[in-house]
């Protein structure tokens, strides 16, 4: 009975339990439900969570051994958007969560917080957003949290240190901010630390030393700052340390030598200073080494790399490392791939040491101050893909042997002084896509095997000497995009076969000596958007074919001798700058020229263009730069053009222009230069130039312009140049003209201004290349004023009614070196520093006297006929007595105060020295003192003694000591100036 | 009329032997001059490195072969130093940087520029020393370095540019003495006034640079 109350019990028991544990697994697929609900599946992952099936064959869940409960959800990469439901909370034996890489919204709830059991939580790459929950300090089994690249903020708060279990933390790429808290510590178990991408701030803590399991750390692109604490060098098991790009200072701690498993040291783009600890080179396991952008320095000759044989990057540009290349880099078994020590100072001749690093493939130490020649040996590096040397000083040639380097992709040579011709071994570089050359001394022809090098895609020899002509075979660069063989020697035609390198888009021959027509195969370069053909020698009239080129923006092909129209040109709507100057085309602009609504500069100028000035220019609002001067325009201005009101540069000189100066000129506030000289510009100068507050340049010049000058013009205060001379304008020159007070030139010569020379012009004191005002009809006298002018040059007042004396204080003009006071009614005596001009810049005046003229007292005695010679006799006699008179009471009264100071004083003189002496040493007085605080003035006794002893003795000494006397003087009157 | 082809031809050969000196050293000089400056008035808003050359530069001014031969940068507001580069510009005529807060020292591969007539840099806050190199100025005219903040001596190379119209060094820190040779003989003592210098130099065996 006993056994069967037993059995029964037990049977109780089971049923209870088996009904306990399925209604466990019937609650946990109620909880599923209500979170798959929170989900949007456009993947249909969730698609067999359903009602009434066992939950334990729901995708993407684990359940417990004993099929009682979910312990594991596994949804990663399964498309799910939509939020965590925080009834997730419910599944309270889960251990792993794992919803990695969806996108997924929302916060990370809370009530994760109660799931005791969670070991791994993985949520990375969605969009969660808000804090990492407080409530997290209560996972205490949790070993990983993976919560990375999300739009997580806040900060890391310090009860991170309670999650004692942790082996993996992983914050990477989110917003987090605030400090690495020192806590962070007692994560004895941490084995990965990634926090790269945010913005920490603050130092990295030293207790980050007590994570003694510590393999990988990662804090990169932070705000951290500080030293790299030393204590890391403890972390020995250590093989990732990666800080690059943060505001780390100080030096490299020494200590980090002691991280024997280090494989990888990124510490790119920080402020670390001093020298690279040796032992950091030794680290034995070390293949990526990367110091590049910080301000390390110290000479690396002496680094060692023998014993590594694992490295494969090493990257130490942009520091200031000094001395020449390591001598140990490689050893037979080197890895090394990557040699990256670009913009140091290092120098020396090329690293022959590299030549054992077989294995390299990207060498890149441009910018240094390598030189000499660049080694033949260069061939052994077979596996060579990218090969930077540029910014050196190389010199001597380029090794033929560059052409059995047959993996070499990227040559970068230019900017040294590579002499001798291109080798044509380059031919044999089937890879070769870049290779740039320019701004070296290069010269020959151009290889015409270079030509085989199938995938060159951009080309650039610009800066060299490079002769004779472009290879006919050119055509054959199909993948071609950039060619550049500026400012070169080349000669002859452009090889019709350049129009099959279709995929062309930059083509810039200016700089040469070529020649010919341009030909219609043109017309297939169908990417082109840039054609520079400037300075050379082509002619003919351009193939209509060039109209199909649809992209080009920017055109320059000035100073050729092309002819013909330029409508070819204007076949693309996207140009934005237009060069033509100097050539010889003809006819009128197209108005297909307005189509590029972008254009900035139309250069047309030297040409023989004629017909008018297109009004659809009006459209072309930002046009900054019109420049037609020199060609047969005529007509009016358009209206139009008054649209463009970004103009800073309004250039129509030497044309036929006619009708009046417009008024609109004054709403072009960007005008900085108008030149509208050489013209038939008629009317008058409207007072709305004065608007143009940017102007710097104002040139009207040699036009029928009437009227007076406006006196608004006072208004440009930016004005260097004036320049109004040879028109018809009347009325005074206005006194507001003093406000223009950076003016160096001012020319109103050849008009019909009347009135006085304002004084205002006097306050222009930077005018310096002329002031011209000849040839009108001014009056009145000169304004002294003029004699602030203390920097002008030229000075031109001739040919006007000008009357009185020229003032005195005009001497002044030191820097003059041109004046013309000519053809005026001058009088008296001419200031004396102007006797430096020739006569004819005072001639034609009524009464100017005084050298370079006949002498004042000459042109009075002429004046004065009526003076008998007896009177004058008698005035000369008269002068002569009293002058004579008033020196022997002068000598008087000095021998008087001779003997005074005779008697006073004691003799230092031991020749007793007599009245010449006495007196040298009196007004030599002063300055006596002054040298003599000066020690040279005892060292050099032997030759300052006084005149008269050294008069005695020798002649020479003599001589110098007398000079020194009469230099004294000078001093002594300069002194009293001083 | 042979003569006249015979001339002709010798013109032809002689017009094809000019060489088109285009290069836009220049433009990369005062580019680089610019980058060490600042603008706080946009007077080099119109600098654009991508020209070919400099000559529709505001405050440049070109010959007709392209050479820069003005630079006009006075009372512009410019704050920054000099470089070595502007010595690339081999042409310049005018160099007009008077009237600015620049500082720093005056490079003296201003030396360099063989055909300046004029060196305006009154009106900054030049330190240092004047450069010996200016003496290589053989066309120089005008040399105005006053108002600045200029130490050590007057260089005596300085008395072999026999073209100096006009001298300025005026209210700087100069010392020791002012020189009496070649033009040195007609500048007026204004232009030596405040500074350290004491007096022109005594001529014969001895030092020149005492005092400083």
């Amino acid at each position: 009975m006993g056994k069967m109350q037993n059995a029964i019990f037990l049977f109780i028991l089971l049923i209870s339990f088996l009904e306990a544990s399925l209604g466990a697994l019937s609650n946990d697929s109620f909880w599923l439900l209500k979170i798959k609900s929170q989900f949007t599946d456009p993947m249909g992952v969730l698609s067999n969570w359903s009602p009434g099936s066992n939950i334990c064959t729901w995708n993407g869940l684990e359940c417990s051994k004993d099929q009682t409960r979910v312990v594991g959800i596994n949804l990663s990469n399964s498309g799910l958007s939509g939020s965590i439901s925080p009834d997730i909370s419910h599944l309270v034996s889960l251990q792993k969560i794992d919803l990695s890489m969806n996108f997924l919204t929302g916060m990370i709830p809370t009530e994760l917080g109660n799931l005791q059991d969670l070991q791994e939580l993985l949520l990375f790459s969605n969009y969660l957003t808000g804090f990492i929950p407080v409530e997290f300090r209560l996972l205490k089994k949790l070993q990983v949290l993976r919560i990375g690249d999300n739009l997580l903020t806040g900060e890391l708060i310090e009860t991170i240190g309670e999650l004692t279990e942790l082996r993996v933390l992983a914050l990477a790429y989110c917003q987090f901010n605030g400090t690495i808290p020192s806590e962070i510590g007692k994560l004895k178990r941490l084995q990965s630390l990634h926090l790269q991408a945010n913005s920490f701030s603050g130092i990295i803590p030293q207790e980050l030393a007590s994570c003694e399991e510590l393999e990988d750390f990662a804090a990169s692109n932070n705000n951290l700052e500080g030293e790299i604490p030393s204590s890391l060098g403890e972390l020995r098991f250590l093989e990732i340390l990666n800080l690059a790009n943060n505001t780390l200072s100080g030096t490299i701690p020494p200590e980090l030598s002691r991280l024997s498993r280090l494989r990888y040291l990124n510490l790119f783009g920080n402020r670390l200073t001093g020298e690279l600890p040796l032992g950091i080179i030794q680290l034995p396991k070390l293949q990526n080494l990367d110091l590049s952008r910080n301000n390390l320095s110290g000479n690396i000759s002496r680094f060692d790399f023998n014993g590594n044989n694992d490295l494969e990057a090493l990257a130490l540009s942009g520091n200031s490392f000094t001395g020449s290349f390591p001598e140990k880099l490689c050893t037979r078994n080197s890895k090394l791939r990557n040699v990256l020590l670009s913009v140091n100072r290092l120098s020396g001749d090329f690293p022959l040491a590299l030549l054992n690093c077989s294995s390299l493939e990207v060498l890149d130490i441009s910018d240094n101050e390598f030189e000499n020649k660049i080694p033949s040996e260069i061939e052994n590096l077979k596996n060579l893909t990218d090969l930077l040397l540029n910014n050196n000083s190389f010199s001597g040639g380029l090794p033929p042997e560059i052409g059995n380097l047959s993996n070499l992709v990227s040559l970068y040579l230019f900017g040294n002084m590579i002499t001798g011709e291109i080798p044509a071994e380059i031919g044999k570089l089937q890879k070769l896509s870049v290779l740039y050359l320019y701004e070296n001394q290069m010269s020959g022809n151009i290889p015409t095997e270079l030509t085989n090098c199938s995938s060159l895609s951009e080309i650039d020899f610009f800066g060299n000497h490079i002769t004779g002509v472009i290879p006919e075979t050119i055509g054959k660069l199909k993948n071609l995009v950039f060619l550049q063989l500026r400012q070169n020697d080349l000669s002859g035609p452009v090889p019709l076969s350049l129009g099959y390198c279709k995929k062309l888009q930059t083509l810039s021959l200016g700089d040469n000596n070529l020649s010919g027509s341009l030909s219609k195969t043109f017309g297939y370069l169908s990417e082109l958007t840039l054609l520079s053909l400037y300075n050379n020698s082509f002619e003919g009239p351009l193939p209509e074919s060039l109209f199909l080129l649809k992209n080009l923006t920017i055109i320059n092909i000035s100073n050729n001798r092309f002819y013909g129209s330029i409508y070819p040109l204007l076949g693309s709507n996207l140009l934005l700058l237009l060069d033509v100057t100097n050539n010889s085309f003809s006819g009128p602009i197209p108005s297909e020229l307005a189509m590029s609504k972008n254009l900035t500069r139309i250069r047309l100028a030297h040409n023989h263009l004629n017909g008018t000035i297109p009004s659809q220019f009006g459209q072309l609002t930002n046009l900054n730069f019109l420049d037609l001067s020199s060609n047969n325009f005529t007509g009016e201005l358009p209206l139009e053009l008054s649209n463009c009101n970004k103009i800073s540069h309004f250039l129509v000189s030497n044309n036929q222009i006619s009708g009046t100066v417009p008024q609109w000129l004054g709403t072009l506030k960007e005008l900085g230069e108008l030149d509208f000289s050489h013209n038939v510009f008629n009317g008058s100068l409207p007072k709305q130039v004065g608007d143009c507050s940017r102007l710097l340049k104002l040139s009207v010049n040699q036009n029928k312009l009437s009227g007076g000058i406006p006196e608004e013009i006072g208004n440009l205060t930016s004005l260097n140049v004036l320049k109004l001379q040879r028109n018809n304008l009347s009325g005074a020159i206005p006194r507001t003209l003093g406000g223009c007070k950076k003016l160096f030139e001012l020319r109103l010569s050849e008009n019909s201004l009347t009135g006085s020379i304002p004084p205002e012009l006097g306050t222009l004191t930077e005018l310096q290349v002329i002031l011209d005002l000849s040839k009108n009809s001014l009056t009145g006298e000169i304004p002294v004023s003029l004699s602030n002018l203390v920097k002008l040059e030229r000075l031109n007042l001739s040919s006007n009614e000008l009357k009185g004396e020229v003032p005195e204080a005009l001497g002044r003009l030191t820097s003059l070196h041109a004046l013309n006071l000519s053809n005026n009614h001058l009088e008296g005596e001419i200031p004396t520093t102007f006797s430096r001009f020739p006569p004819n810049s005072f001639k034609y005046n009524d009464k100017l006297c005084g050298p370079p003229l006949t002498s004042c007292r000459e042109s009075t005695r002429q004046e004065k006929k009526q003076l008998s010679n007896t009177a004058a006799a008698g005035i000369v006699v008269a002068i002569v007595f009293s002058a004579t008179v008033i020196c022997l009471y002068l000598i008087y009264l000095m021998l008087r105060i001779w003997c005074k100071w005779k008697q006073a004083s004691i003799s230092s003189d031991d020749n007793g020295g007599g009245e010449k002496a006495g007196k040298e040493e009196k007004w030599g007085d002063d300055h006596h003192r002054v040298i003599r605080s000066d020690e040279y003035w005892d060292l050099n006794k032997m030759t300052l003694l006084p005149c008269e002893r050294s008069g005695k003795k020798d002649v020479s000494s003599m001589t110098t000591t007398c000079i020194f006397h009469h230099s004294m003087s000078r001093e002594n009157s300069m002194r009293s100036l001083v | 009329m042979a003569s006249f082809f015979s001339s002709f031809f010798l013109l032809s050969i002689l017009l094809t032997l000019t060489p088109i000196l285009c290069t836009n050293s220049e433009g990369n000089a005062l580019h680089a001059l610019r980058s060490k400056f600042s603008d706080p008035k946009n007077v080099l808003q119109s600098w654009d490195p991508t020209l070919v050359n400099p000559c529709t530069w505001f405050h440049v001014t070109c010959d007709s072969n392209s050479h820069v031969i003005r630079l006009d940068l006075g009372n512009s507001n410019i704050s920054g130093a000099l470089g070595s580069e502007l010595g690339e510009l081999k042409h310049l005529q005018y160099l007009e940087l008077y009237g600015n807060k620049i500082e720093g020292k005056i490079p003296k591969e201003l030396g360099n520029l063989k055909n300046l007539i004029s060196m305006d840099l009154y009106g900054n806050n030049f330190q240092g020393e004047i450069p010996k190199s200016f003496s290589k100025l053989k066309s120089l005219r005008f040399l105005r370095l006053n108002n600045n903040k200029l130490s050590g001596p007057i260089p005596r190379e300085l008395t072999t540019l026999s073209n100096l119209k006009v001298f300025d060094v005026s209210n700087n820190n100069l010392c020791g003495t002012i020189p009496v040779d070649g033009p040195f003989t007609s500048f007026p003592i204004e232009s030596f006034e405040n500074n350290r210098l004491n007096g022109p130099e005594l001529q014969g065996l001895v030092s020149y640079d005492f005092g400083c």
